[in-house]
Formats: structure tokens, sequence, C-alpha cells
């Protein structure tokens, strides 16, 4: 299993270079191609608008893990600093940052996301910014638990009372011990974000046209399914083998960083 | 005994246990078999006065009766009464036929008067407005009418579409939109999630069914579940349902006027060469062949070619020139490539035209960002003003007025539909005069609008159906004559999901 994620992960990253390297034509519409069948000109057939599906699936992927990346970055950075403010110093700095993350938990994120995108605009950066703002609670409140139970173990309190500042005590003291846990976490939420983002473009409030998306594709697939099945084939095949690679290592990375489970 | 007489007390039980089945197998026996109609989007309103939604004004022109309609030229045809100008202020109509609500009571005058006082004293009606010219009503006798108006209008009788509701009901504030009361074809029987109407004239029930997504509506008519489906379909499902056995699929000329609206108080689209090089940047032929139904056909003016107002008039449309379109681009001075945003709703045809349309541009040198919105920021984004370039479609338009409404100076929204706060004096002058023919020729050679295309009607339904044809608004009056013929077999239905 730990190689049939791995092999497929690899697999699509060298989509992702090959993508970069080769200058696909992507957006170029030919009329006269229109849900043409897999054929020697196009490997995995031809789109509603005669574009390759093969150029746009690998065009797709760079702006999935694109956004995946960007986003997973950003909401980690922004929830892990809370939550290592709200654990370390406790008190009502706590209350005041974990009453604001209960009331992005309380909205369901994907519709939170939607939401944000309907008032700003699609596009990709306006989708960028609306994950980003329902992304980062998941890290702020795991960082959190973390940090309460670490405040208190030894070496934290060696280094406070030989005078470290409070930023190396959370840097240098704090962070290390939770590295592993959140590089769990944010595995899984790359899967997540690229499903968000693929959901949002479904709707039609994600990428723009003509920019390739896995999401819009599945809608214009969804459309033609009865016409031209191998497209929404293609596309939906392609999407589940990655996020079922990407949740499979973190499956992995989970069981080989999480000391918990090895002690079971 | 015999074994029969033995087993007799079993057999009256099976007996008794099947005879609620055989009565309802015997009900079901009826020879006015249902039609299930699959309609992309229910009506919203059954009030005339409120109804604004393409499917409420199908439906109420099966449901209700006007005084006037309109014939294949579009010209006003005498439905409920005939009627004449006295003056330039005031008309007479007198009602023809003896006609009967579908609650009994007999259409007289007194209705006619009830429903369109009912209408002159709705604050929040949409089509108030457009009878604000009426001073008063009166009734002459159980016939007639006279309709005095404020200010001469050569085109008042043209406005007498909306149907009439009995004036008893209209008094008692009866709730039409959700219970309608009519005179036409058609008699609303109920409303659950299905809209059930039964034709008066052979009780045959009808049934308009919600079903929003297209594969789905094709796959329901292709099990059997729905009679007949028309329009909102990708050309590429019509195709396939062509192919089908045992579904028939009708064609026919639309007359719905697709368009790009263009903002004339842009910087650069004020220019109008810019706004010729747009419109022959466009390969409006290549995309009626190859992503539209059978019987699209490029549009040059709002009205079709058929329209009275149309009738001697001879547009030539713009025809598919990027190299022109690049040099009118050069000498209006603009530098290439020429940037322009449009917007469109969310609707996965119209993103799709959009980006044919952005690949053709690009050969001319206009480099087209689109923006798909969802329909209401869309909508309100368009009536703002707040756009460069957008496309929408005109459905079911009739009278020639459409062009003051839509380009005159006096008409920005909120008073109109002029969106894109187009002004010219002499447009003004030529629409003041009534001279459709100049009107429309100024508006094809000023390019206020970008003219696109007229998109084909089609009906596809299962091969018992007959007499229903597709027209060219899209309306759905075919279901006051449509039959059905019990001759062919059925597919059997389905289990009852709902």
């Amino acid at each position: 299993m730990k190689i049939f994620a791995l092999s497929i992960l690899i697999f699509w990253l060298l989509a992702v270079l090959i993508g970069q390297v080769l200058g696909l034509q992507a957006n170029t519409i030919d009329l006269n191609a229109i849900l043409d069948t897999p054929s020697a000109q196009n490997w995995l057939g031809a789109d509603d608008l005669g574009r390759d599906i093969l150029a746009r699936i690998l065009e797709g992927i760079q702006v999935s893990f694109f956004v995946a990346i960007v986003v997973t970055v950003i909401t980690m950075l922004v929830g892990v600093t809370v939550g290592l403010l709200a654990g370390f110093y406790g008190g009502k700095v706590d209350a005041f940052l974990m009453k604001i993350t209960d009331i992005f938990l309380a909205f369901p994120g994907i519709l939170l996301a939607i939401a944000f995108v309907a008032v700003l605009g699609a596009g990709i950066g306006n989708l960028v910014l609306a994950l980003c703002i329902t992304g980062w609670v998941s890290y702020a409140r795991l960082a959190r638990g973390q940090t309460l139970s670490l405040r208190n173990r030894q070496h934290v309190l060696a280094a406070e009372s030989l005078g470290a500042t409070v930023p190396r005590l959370l840097v240098k003291h704090i962070l290390p011990l939770l590295g592993s846990i959140l590089m769990v976490e944010a595995t899984y939420s790359l899967a997540s974000v690229m499903i968000a983002e693929a959901s949002l473009s479904f709707l039609g409030l994600g990428i723009q046209a003509p920019n390739a998306s896995w999401g819009a594709m599945l809608r214009d697939g969804v459309r033609y399914m009865l016409v031209a099945p191998h497209y929404v084939l293609v596309v939906g095949l392609s999407l589940m083998s990655l996020i079922l690679a990407i949740n499979l290592g973190g499956d992995y990375l989970r069981d080989k960083m999480d000391v918990r489970t090895e002690a079971n | 005994m015999t074994p029969m007489l033995k087993n007799f007390p079993a057999f009256l039980f099976a007996f008794l246990l099947a005879l609620p089945l055989l009565i309802a197998c015997q009900k079901s026996a009826t020879p006015k078999q249902e039609i299930r109609f699959g309609i992309a989007q229910a009506p919203l309103n059954l009030d005339p006065r409120y109804a604004t939604d393409a499917a409420s004004e199908r439906v109420n022109r099966l449901i209700y009766q006007p005084l006037v309609d309109f014939d294949a030229t579009s010209k006003p045809a005498w439905i409920l009464a005939h009627g004449e100008a006295i003056n330039a202020l005031d008309y007479k109509f007198t009602l023809q036929k003896k006609v009967n609500f579908h609650n009994g009571d007999a259409l007289t005058a007194h209705d006619v008067k009830a429903t369109y006082d009912s209408l002159l004293s709705l604050k929040d009606s949409p089509h108030a407005a457009e009878f604000a010219n009426i001073d008063t009503t009166e009734v002459i006798d159980d016939k007639t009418i006279i309709f005095k108006l404020k200010q001469a209008d050569t085109n008042f009788i043209s406005k007498l579409i909306i149907g009439i509701m009995p004036k008893s009901l209209v008094e008692k504030s009866h709730t039409f939109s959700h219970n309608p009361v009519g005179s036409g074809p058609l008699k609303f029987q109920s409303w659950q999630h299905d809209l059930k109407l039964i034709r008066t004239s052979d009780n045959q029930l009808i049934t308009l069914q919600e079903v929003k997504d297209p594969t789905v509506r094709v796959l329901k008519l292709k099990k059997g579940e729905i009679d007949l489906i028309q329009g909102d379909l990708p050309p590429e499902l019509v195709k396939h349902l062509q192919t089908m056995p045992g579904i028939l699929v009708d064609t026919g000329l639309g007359a719905n006027y697709s368009y790009l609206g263009l903002n004339m108080q842009d910087g650069l689209l004020k220019n109008l060469k810019v706004r010729q090089a747009i419109a022959h940047a466009i390969d409006r032929q290549a995309i009626i062949d190859k992503v539209m139904v059978s019987n699209s056909r490029i549009a040059s003016a709002i009205l079709p070619p058929e329209h009275y107002a149309n009738s001697d008039n001879v547009l030539i449309p713009y025809s598919y020139n990027p190299t022109l379109a690049k040099k009118l681009l050069i000498e209006a001075g603009v530098k290439l490539p020429l940037k322009l945003e449009y917007k469109t709703s969310t609707d996965a045809f119209r993103v799709r035209l959009a980006t044919i349309m952005q690949a053709q541009m690009a050969q001319a040198g206009i480099e087209l960002e689109i923006k798909s919105l969802d329909w209401g920021t869309f909508f309100a984004d368009v009536k703002a003003g707040n756009f460069q370039l957008y496309g929408l479609t005109w459905v079911g338009i009739k009278t020639p007025e459409i062009y003051a409404k839509a380009f005159g100076s006096d008409y920005f929204p909120p008073n109109g539909f002029n969106r894109g706060r187009y002004s010219d004096a002499q447009l003004d002058k030529l629409l003041a005069e009534e001279n459709w023919p100049a009107v429309t020729q100024r508006i094809h050679t000023q390019l206020p609008y970008i003219p696109l295309w007229y998109e084909g009607q089609f009906v596809a339904m299962q091969e018992n159906i007959k007499n229903y044809t597709p027209k060219p608004d899209g309306n759905w009056d075919g279901l006051a004559i449509i039959e059905t013929s019990a001759t062919i077999a059925r597919q059997p239905q389905k289990a009852q999901l709902q």
C-alpha cells in the first residue's frame, strides 16, 4: 500500500514537472474536435471545446498543487502561531483566541468559503484567501492542545528559568516537538484543500475560464456524461487517485511519526 | 370436496387482499393518460400581475386569456376582444365570445376592468409602470369597455397582453400566485412539487415537473418517466436524443436574441471602431455550427427578420474578419492587446460560449477576461452598469418599443433597460418618430450591442406524443393541443419515488 501511494504521488509530481517543461497547449480550442474520444492526437480525448484533456489535466494539477501548497503553508503559519500563543500564555489570551477559533469552527468550512468567494468575486487569488480564512482553525486547535501539555515539560521550564525569551521558548523548545503531528495534519489538509478547490471550481466559483481546474473539468464532464463518458471518467479518476494517494501517505506518516501509535 | 372448494377460505382471503390492487389497476386504465412535461425551472408566480420569469409567463399564457396576443409577425392579434381607437386617447374594446372562467363565472367587461384597475393600484407589480399611462377604464355594458389614456400611445393595443382574472376573486384578494383562476385552455388543479393542470376541453391531465439538471432530464425522458422536454440542453445531448429509438426530436427557428452588451460610458468602448472590431472578431457562424442546436441563426437586431418592424430592412451581418478587427483597433489608437472584461453567469453553456469568443477575439488582438458570477451578483452588476461587456438574451420580445427601452437615453435603469448607458441624440429622434427600420439600421451601425444569434428551439418527446411543436420564443402553447396516443405501448411506469 505504501509503495502504491508513493508511486501515484511520484507520478503526479512528475506530471507537474512535465507540464512545466513541455509548455502545454491547454487552452487551444479546436471546434472540430469537440468531445473526441481518445486518439493519437489527443491521448485522453478532447473536451467540450475540443481542447486536449491530457494537457488540461496536467495544467489542472499544477493549479491544484499551487493552491493546496499555498493554502496549507499560510493556514499552518497562522494556525500554529495562534495555537502556540494560546497554549503558552493560557488564561485570557487562550480564552480570547479560542473563542475566535470556535466561531470559525462553528461554520461549515466549505460554506464559509463559498460565501467569501461570492462576496469577493471568483478567481484564484480570492479562492486562496477564502480557503485560508477557513483552514487555519484545525492547526490552531491542534497546536494549542499540544502546547498546553508541553508548556510544563521539564526542558521548557528549565529553559525558561535560564532566562530564555518567549519566542525562543516557542520556536526552539516547543515547536520542534509539534513538528511530526503538524506534518501529518498538513498532509491531510493538503488533500482536503484540493477537494475544496475542486468543489468551488465545480460550482463555477473557483478558477476562471479558460484556465484548467479539475473541479471545473468535472462540472463540464458531468454535462456530457451521456455522450462522452471518457471526459468525466478521466478527470474523476485522476482526482480520486491523487487524493487517495495523499491520504494514504498521511496514514503512513502518522504511523511512522506519531509516538502514541507506536507505543500501542 | 374439490381442491378448489377446500381452499375456498384461502381463495377468498387472497381475493380480498388483491381487491384494492384490482381496483387500482382499473383506475390507472382510464383512457386519458397524464402527460408529463420536464422543465428546467419551475414557475415562481402564477399571478399575471406579478409574473416576470419565463416559466410563469409561459404557464400563464395557458391558464389565462388576454385581450390581445401576437401573431407570427408579432403584430397584435385579437383574442378575447376586438377593439379600436375612438380618438388618440380613447380605446374601445368589445368582448367577442362567450367565455367562462374556470370557477364558472362568465367573463365580462367588469372582469377586464377589475384586472387592469388592480394592476394600476398595485405599487409592487413589475408590470404596473407599463400601464401607468391608463387614466381610467369605463365599462359601457357587459361586453364593452373603454380605456382612457393620459397620453397618446400608438402601441397601446399591443400592451394589453395581461391575462384577465375574475372580478369576484380579484376583489377578495385571492392568491392567484399559487392558485390561479383564468379562462384559458388549461385549468389549474394542484401544485405540490409538480404543477398539475387539466385541459378543460377533454380533461387531459398535464403535469409540469421541475428537473433542474439537464442530464437527469434526458435520462428521465429516456426511461419514460417524463413525456417531453423543451430547450435548455447542450446541443450534444440533443444530438444524442436524436439517435435514440422511441424519442422524437423536433427543432424550429428561435426568436430570442443573444447579444453582448457594451458599456458605452467606458473610455475604450465609447469608440465606434473598437466596437466594430469586437463585432468583426467573433466567428458567429462557427459557433452556431459547432456548439449550438440546429436552426440557430445569426442575429442582427433584437427583433428577428420575420418581425413586422423589420420586414423591409436588410441588415448585413458583421463578418468574421480578425485582420480587419485588428486594423480597426490600431486605427482607433488602442494599444494591443486590448484588455476587456466580460461578465457572464456561472451557467456552463454561457461560460463555454464565452471561452470560444475569448479564443476568437485573441486572434484580433483582444484579450478577453471572463468573469463568471453567480446570477444575483451578475444581474445586479449589469443593472448597475458595473461592466465592460456582458452576455445576455432577450426572451419573448414582441414590440419594437424594446428599442426605446434598451437604447433610449431616457431609459437608463431603473427607468428602462439601457444598461450600457447609451446616449445618441440621432437615435432618440428616430425612436420618437417610431421609424423602426431607421432605428434598427442606426443601432446596427452604432453597435451599442454586439448582436450574436437567435438560438434554435427544440423539443424532445416520446413517440406517442403528438401535436406539439417548438415555438420561436420557446413558449409552451402546444400544451393546449398536445395529444398522447394510447395505441403505442408505453414503457412501464417506474415506482413513484417522491
